[in-house]
Formats: structure tokens, sequence, C-alpha cells
């Protein structure tokens, strides 16, 4: 600290001080004819003044002045490097942006680190009066519940459409305090009938009308009054980008709610599951429910951040792809950086002689080292720039993309942060991967004049091979999701997709209060949809395979011998007609008659996994917590969620006996023809049934075309991807190549006039050209290897990232874009006269 | 470039030689060279190559202190002299010192 405030202070003075004081020591010297050497004055001085300044910073400044000044003498190099590390580093930032949003956005509520989520009984939703026993306990600042997943019918004055809704507890905006940009969030004071709408939707259905707090709006044929409007971007407690339309106070006393906890200041998450786990004992002692244990399964878990991701298993596939995602992109980042330090390299050698000097005057290594790097430093920094510029336009306008999704997913992407230091390491990175090299080479040439054309010629060696690696590396990963993406397309879900048509229900609470009315509807439904013409088959279910699933699992005690079997499985509701209309095989016995209510079918997988030998049909089963059931039949598998998983075991209980019917049905019908011509028949016949309720029909194939789309979302941005890197890479290999052989102009001159010919000439360039190549391809077919097991999660199991077919065609198009590099620049350098090119150099 | 009749400073003696120099009162850099030339008995040279760095350095460092003076010629000089503290400095190089010259010695007998 004292050196610090002495610098501070003196160093002004030191200079002309050191000056002074030198001047008479030689004049003393002198005067007595004494004979100590002088030596290097100017060191001296800058060994003493080094002492006093902030050298680093001020030579920093310096050179970033010089870099400058030379930089602005070559702007064809300037161009094309920031060309390369703008795309390289705003192509990553960009990802990173979305990646970051998607995974780890933080919700729109006040101090989101207080707030949990938590689970009891095993289950993610919990009844009203188990919140309430929470709520009243005190042991939280306030418990809030929410069920993400509702739907209401939303009449607009002429149409009715189906709307995604948060229905909430009263207390919801209270606990959460989530800032709104018009009007307020309801609390307990609040009637009912009150709604809170998202932004995007009162601008793009209300014209952004600022008069909308206070209006009545009609959902599910009743009129609720608007009395408030998010703010624009709002995210929603659930993450991943997920935006419902409109928010409600839960309508019915029988919906389970998700729990939300706002923790006591003071309290961890930790202290929050014990205290919590307490509680549902004594709620299982107080207010115990049949076959459920609130003790069973507590788990609290934070609601923001990486510690929402890692509670969240279902998310990993989607982490993993990002971070692929990220990975790639960092290839072609690297891609880009070899380019550039290939430019550097072929402008450092123009500077060999500059180098030389500042050498010879007794510059130290490190010192111009950071005069090099301080160029590549100023490129990468305004490379960064551009970059995250160009990466904030990107992002914005890839997250306005909407996504073929059956639930609103909207991202809101602002830059924050996160994202400005993710660039900003990237440029630094950059800098090193781009600057370090050349700056090097450069500086060793100059150091040893005997190996300069040698060790040169190494150094663009090494980027060729480099760039052919990285280059093989990416185009590798793009084949692979194509070729995932090819073979997604051939795989058969285990139904009937090109004859069936889907169509959906949303029913309105308030029209089908009770099972009673809600399978009536569904009776008359498939009564109606059979009764078109040209129709095959119809059939209710409670969900279509892809559009949503529920699984199951839990303890299963077999009635004949009472063994137990721990199980897991798919599960749904539906009515006898629905395996015909889907087009799954019967494999034995008879489907639901109708008259029994124990019937279960099950599918294969199940009858392998856990029957354990039985005979299917007549085998009776329990599950914990239901009635016993007896096997009907066996049918045979679907996928259900994803064209790339397993044989899974498969429930179907029948519709007609489920205690709780959903409000949103199901239909599948089979056509005779193309569905398509079908469509507005089915919607006109369910239209006929109750005008009330909200529809949604599509054939099959459209609706569940959303299976395709992680492969098909991978395979177009990695695909893209991968192009780009390739074409990076083709810029860069072409500038290297070509550069390489213009300096060996003079050589193949002088092999011309010896009497070399055109064509041994070139077959010695070429062949030379190959063997880099195949270096490189080698090197980047052992990192393809590599990285393929990682890679197996997201594709189709029996591709393999090592295929050798796709591995073949990634080598072809390796050896043909060199080969297209070399070519040019060869034709040049062996059409010159031998004359003419030994004057050059 | 070295001179064989010349020893050259060990790393770190310059420092104590200085300092030690100093102790006879204010003096400028010349006189250092010339004291330390002296009362090595013509042995050790200190170039100003080496000198003014290190005097800049022990200044820097809080163990000498400069001032600009007049000299015996009636010149401006910078006269430095020595500080507490590097009065302490020359106790603990001092020490430091003869281990090292003992143990060198030592090696060198054995």
């Amino acid at each position: 600290m004292r050196r610090f405030i002495l610098k501070l202070w003196r160093r002004r003075r030191m200079e002309r001080d050191l000056e002074a004081e030198l001047e008479f020591h030689r004049e003393m010297a002198a005067a007595r004819s004494n004979t100590i050497p002088l030596g290097n004055t100017g060191v001296l001085k800058e060994e003493a003044f080094d002492l006093w300044r902030f050298t680093v910073i001020e030579n920093l400044w310096r050179d970033l002045a010089f870099a400058l000044r030379g930089l602005r003498r070559s702007p064809g190099f300037v161009a094309s490097a920031l060309l390369s590390l703008a795309l390289g580093i705003g192509v990553n930032t960009t990802m990173f942006s979305i990646a970051v949003e998607f995974l780890l956005s933080q919700p729109s509520v006040s101090n989101p680190a207080t707030l949990a989520q938590a689970r009891i009984g095993n289950s993610s939703h919990s009844s009203q009066e188990a919140l309430e026993f929470i709520r009243r306990a005190n042991v939280f600042a306030d418990v809030a519940g929410e069920r993400n997943n509702s739907s209401v019918n939303w009449n607009d004055g002429q149409e009715t459409r189906h709307v995604f809704a948060v229905e909430a507890s009263k207390n919801y905006f209270d606990v959460l305090g989530a800032p709104l940009a018009m009007g307020r969030g309801w609390n307990e004071r609040d009637a009912d009938e009150v709604a809170v709408l998202r932004f995007e939707f009162w601008v793009s259905n209300f014209g952004a009308d600022p008069s909308i707090v206070g209006r009545l709006i009609q959902l599910d044929g009743r009129a609720f009054t608007v009395i408030g409007v998010l703010p624009e971007g709002h995210r929603t407690l659930t993450g991943y980008g997920y935006s419902p339309d409109i928010y409600l106070p839960v309508m019915k006393r029988s919906t389970d709610l998700e729990l939300i906890l706002r923790l006591k200041p003071d309290m961890k998450i930790g202290a929050a599951s014990g205290a919590l786990a307490a509680l549902a004992e004594r709620m299982d002692n107080q207010m115990p429910e049949r076959g459920h244990k609130y003790a069973e399964g507590v788990l609290v878990t934070p609601m923001e951040g990486l510690a929402r991701l890692k509670s969240n298993s279902a998310a990993m596939p989607v982490v993993l792809f990002f971070v692929t995602l990220l990975v790639l992109v960092g290839l072609v980042l690297m891609i880009a950086c070899v380019n550039v330090a290939g430019l550097t390299l072929a402008r450092s050698s123009a500077r060999k002689q500059e180098i030389a000097i500042r050498l010879s005057l007794g510059a130290s290594r490190g010192r111009l080292l950071q005069q090099l790097l301080a160029e590549s430093l100023l490129l990468s920094m305004s490379g960064a720039a551009l970059g995250f510029g160009f990466a904030l336009m990107a992002a914005k306008a890839l997250a306005s993309i909407p996504l073929p999704l059956p639930f609103p997913i909207r991202l809101s992407i602002e830059p924050d942060w996160r994202v400005a230091s993710y660039a900003a390491v990237l440029a630094v990175f950059s800098t090193v991967v781009s600057g370090l090299m050349p700056a090097w080479q450069t500086m060793r040439e100059s150091l040893n004049a005997d190996l300069r054309r040698e060790g040169r010629m190494r150094g663009r060696k090494v980027l060729v091979a480099a760039q052919v690696a990285l280059s093989f590396l990416v185009l590798a990963v793009g084949a692979l999701f194509a070729q995932n993406l090819l073979r997604a397309r051939e795989l058969g879900p285990g139904f009937d997709l090109q004859n069936t048509i889907k169509a959906e229900s949303f029913l309105a609470p308030n029209g089908y209060p009770d099972d009673a009315r809600i399978k009536l509807y569904w009776r008359r439904a498939v009564a109606a949809l059979e009764a078109i013409p040209g129709v095959e088959g119809a059939a209710a279910a409670r969900l279509i395979p892809f559009t949503d699933s529920i699984t199951y699992g839990g303890q299963l005690t077999f009635a004949d011998n009472g063994e137990k079997a721990s199980y897991r499985s798919n599960w749904n509701a539906v009515t006898p007609g629905y395996f015909a209309a889907m087009g799954i095989a019967v494999l034995q016995g008879e489907l639901f008659s109708g008259r029994q209510a124990d019937e279960v079918i099950v599918n294969d997988a199940f009858v392998r996994a856990y029957l354990g030998g039985r005979v299917p049909v007549g085998t009776v089963f329990q599950r914990k917590g239901a009635a016993p059931q007896r096997i009907v039949a066996v049918v045979r598998g679907t996928k259900n969620s994803t064209l790339g998983e397993g044989d899974l075991p498969q429930i179907y209980d029948s519709l007609e006996q489920v205690v709780g019917q959903y409000p949103r049905l199901q239909f599948v019908v089979k056509t005779a023809g193309p569905p398509a011509s079908q469509v507005a028949a089915v919607r006109a016949a369910l239209r006929q049934l109750d005008p009330a309720v909200a529809l949604e029909v599509s054939t099959l194939f459209g609706a569940i075309g959303l299976a395709f789309l992680p492969s098909q979302i991978g395979a177009g941005l990695m695909g893209s991807i991968a192009m780009l890197g390739l074409l990076l890479a083709a810029i860069g290999l072409y500038g290297i190549l070509a550069f390489t052989i213009a300096r060996r102009t003079r050589e193949i001159g002088i092999r011309l006039a010896l009497g070399a010919s055109r064509a041994g000439i070139g077959a010695m360039v070429l062949r030379e050209t190959a063997a880099l190549v195949a270096v490189g391809a080698a090197v980047g077919l052992g990192l393809s290897v590599l990285i393929a097991k990682p890679l197996a999660a997201f594709v189709i199991p029996g591709i393999s990232a090592t295929n050798p077919l796709s591995l073949a065609a990634v080598c072809a198009v390796m050896a043909l874009t060199a080969l297209l590099a070399t070519i040019a620049p060869l034709r040049r350098a062996i059409g010159i006269q031998p004359s003419q090119c030994l004057r050059l150099d | 470039m070295a001179k064989s009749s010349t020893p050259a400073l060990l790393q770190g003696t310059l420092d104590l030689l200085i300092l030690h120099a100093l102790r006879r009162g204010a003096m400028h850099g010349y006189a250092i060279a010339q004291t330390i030339h002296v009362l090595s008995t013509d042995v050790l040279r200190v170039e100003e190559g080496s000198l003014y760095p290190a005097l800049y350095r022990l200044e820097l460092d809080g163990a000498i202190s400069a001032e600009w003076g007049l000299s015996e010629n009636n010149r401006k000089a910078k006269y430095y002299s020595i500080t507490k503290r590097g009065v302490k400095l020359i106790a603990e190089q001092q020490e430091t010192w003869s281990r090292l010259s003992e143990a060198v010695n030592r090696v060198l007998a054995s």
C-alpha cells in the first residue's frame, strides 16, 4: 500500500531525478578518470523506472495503441478476422443466452431465493385442505398453491377458444410478490371471478387496450373481471419459458394444487424439508386419507437457478442438449480462432524485421509476446463486442419463433451480466487461442534465423491439421443429428398415424360438474363421431401418446400368491374402441366388456416386466391404494413420449370406470380415406353436441409431429451450425493453404527452372496437403469417437456417431473442401513463369 | 563480457553493501560506488547499471531515503541516507549473508 502511494506521489519527479543523477555520476567519474563501465544507460533507466511505474498497465495501454495503429493499416485482415470472431462469438453468446434463459431463468417474483416448491405424500400436487393445514401451522412465512396446467374456454364474443391458465390460491399474489404492469393481483378479499392476464395475451387479443382493468371477459361461460395485467416478459414459477395466458383464483374446491412455500428469512431448504415432514406426520394423524400417507415422499426444492434444475430430473435431456449445442458452437469458435491465427501468422511474417530489431534492442521475450498479443486482444474484444450485439438480435429473433408445442413456451431474452461475462470470457479465450500460437511462432522465427523457414512452415502445418480436425468433429456431430432426423421419420410410434384424426374437448366445469355429466358427454361424442360417414371407428381416451403422459409407480400385489413387485408404468384410460381406432394390435384376451369394474388391459412389456410367467389374462393384481384389477387383455406396446424410448410397461384402465373424470377429453377417429378431409366433419359433429366446448381437431400426424421436434430442432440447429463451421473452416483452409503455396512460389519457380514438370509439382503439393488433411482427419476421427458416447443420449438407439458411412461422408466432404482450397492457389503457382518468380520474395 | 578479475556480485549482496556503506552517513550514488570499491580493497566494482536500480528499489522499499543536496564540488546531487527500516534490514541481511558464506566455505573446504 505504501509503495502504491509512493509510486503515485513521486513517479513524475523520478524521471527528471534519474537523468540529473546519472549526469552527476558521469561527471564525477570523468573528473577522477574513473573507468567503471557505464553500462547500457537505456536499459538502466528502463529498469529503474519499471520499479516506479504501473508498468504492466502502462505497457498494455501503449501496446493497444500501437496495435490499433498497425491494424488500421491492414483493413482487409481486420475485416476478415473480425467477421470470423464476431460470427464465432456471436453464435456462442446466442446459444448461451437462450440456454441460460431456458434453464436458469429466475421467476418474476420478489426474493425468489426464499420460495420453495414442496411435495408431500409422493405427489407434486396436494389438496387444498392440506395446503390450508400447512398454512395454519405457521411454520413457513406463507404457503400458496398453483395449478399451472389448467385451461379455460375463453369466448371472445364470437368464438370459444381454449387458453392455458394458471389456477392459484387466493393468497398467490401476496405470497409471490410478482410485479404487475397494470392493475393489481387478487387477494383474499376479492371475489372468485377475477382474472389477471399475461402481457402478450393482452396485447394480441385486446389490442393493448389501456382500459382493460375492470372489463368483463367470458371464461367457461362465466363473467370474470380483469383486475390486472402482468408485465412484459413475466417469468413463471414453472420456468422453462412456460407462459400461460390467464391467471385465475382456483375454481373448484377439489382441484389439487402445487405447494409453494415462502420460507421465513433465516430458514434453509433442508430445515424447511424437515419442518414439512413433521407437519405431514401430524396431517396423517389428524386428517388421515385412505391409501395415502402425507409423510411419504416429502421433498422441498428451490424455485430458481441451478438448484431447481438439479431437482428436476426430467430436465436432464434438455440440459444435455444445450450442453452439446454449446460444445458444438464452441468448436465453431475454435475454427474461427484458428482462422484468425492463420491470418495473423501470415501477417506477422511481414513483421519479422520489426521484431528482429526490437529483440536486438534488448526487448524481452515476454514484453514482445505481450505486444503481439495486444493485437489479438484488440481483435477479440472488438469481435466480442460485435458478436454480443449480433447475439442480442439473434437470440431475440430465435426466441420469438413459435415452437409447435402443445403448451405455450416463450422465452424473454434480455442481456444480463451472465451473458456479458460469457462474451468477455470468450474474448479472452479467443485472444489466447488465436494469438498465442502465431505470436510464439513469430518470436521463435525472429530469434533463430536458421530455423526460420522450416519453423514457419511447421506452424502453418499445425494450423491446417487443427482446422481439419475441428471441422471434422463439427461435421461428424452434424451428420449424426441429420441421420437421427431421417431415422426418426422411419421409426413407427406403435400406432397408426396415417388414417387417424385426433380431437380434444375442453369441458367448462360449470356445465360438467360431475363424473356422470362428463361420461354422458364422451359417450354421446363417440356415438356422434362413429356416425360420420367414412369413419371406421372412434374412441375416447384420457390421453393421446406423445401429447401428454401419466406414469404411475409403486407397489403391485398379486392376488394368487400375495407376491409383491415394485412397478413403474405408463397409464391411460380409454374406451374399448381405442385399440381399433389407433391400430394397436390386441395380442390376447377380450377388450373391456364394460360390465365389470375391475377390468384392466396391459401391454406386452408389462407382462414381461412384472407378471413373472403367469398367464396374463385372468391374473389379478392390486395397485397400492386401488381396488384389485383383473387383466382382460394384452395389447402390443406403443411409444409414449419419444420415438427413441424403449418398450415401457403400460396399463389401460377403462375410461367408463375412472372415478374423477377429467374435463379434458381426447378422441381418436379412424377414417377410411385421408384423414385431412374428415377434420371438418369431426369438428362439426362435436360442435353440434355442445357449442360451448372448446375444440381442437387435427390429424394425428399434424398433432404429434411434435414427437419429431427434438430431433428436428436438433438436426436443424446442429446442421446449420455444422454448415457454418464448415464454411469458416473452408475459408480458413483456403487462406492458409493459399498463403503456404504462395510462399513457395519461389521454390516452385526454381524447380520448374531446373526442369521439373508442372504435373509433378502439382502432385507434390497435393500430396503434402493430403498428408496434412489426413493427419487432421485422423485427430478429428479420434475426437468424434470420444464424444460419441455422451451424444448417444439424444439419438435413437441404433444410430451411432461412429457409423462408418457417415464418417466416410464427413471424410469425403473434408477432402473435397481441402482440394478446392488447394487447387486455385496451386494453379496460380505452377502457372507462373520461372523467370518471373525468381524475382519474387 | 564478464571480466575474470572482477568477481560478479551475488544477487542480493549489493543491497547489503549499499546499506552498509550508508551507515557512515548520507552520500550520493557515486560516493556509494566509490566507498564499496575502496572498502573492498579495489576488488568490487559497482556498475551504475546495477547501482541505480538498486537504489531506487531500496528507496521504494523504505530502507533508504533520498534528498537533493550540494556536493563537495558545489554541484546538485542526490544524497541517500539509511532509515530505521534500513538498519533493521542490515541486521537481517548480514545474518543471511554470513550463513550463506559460511555454508559456501564449508562446501568448498570439504
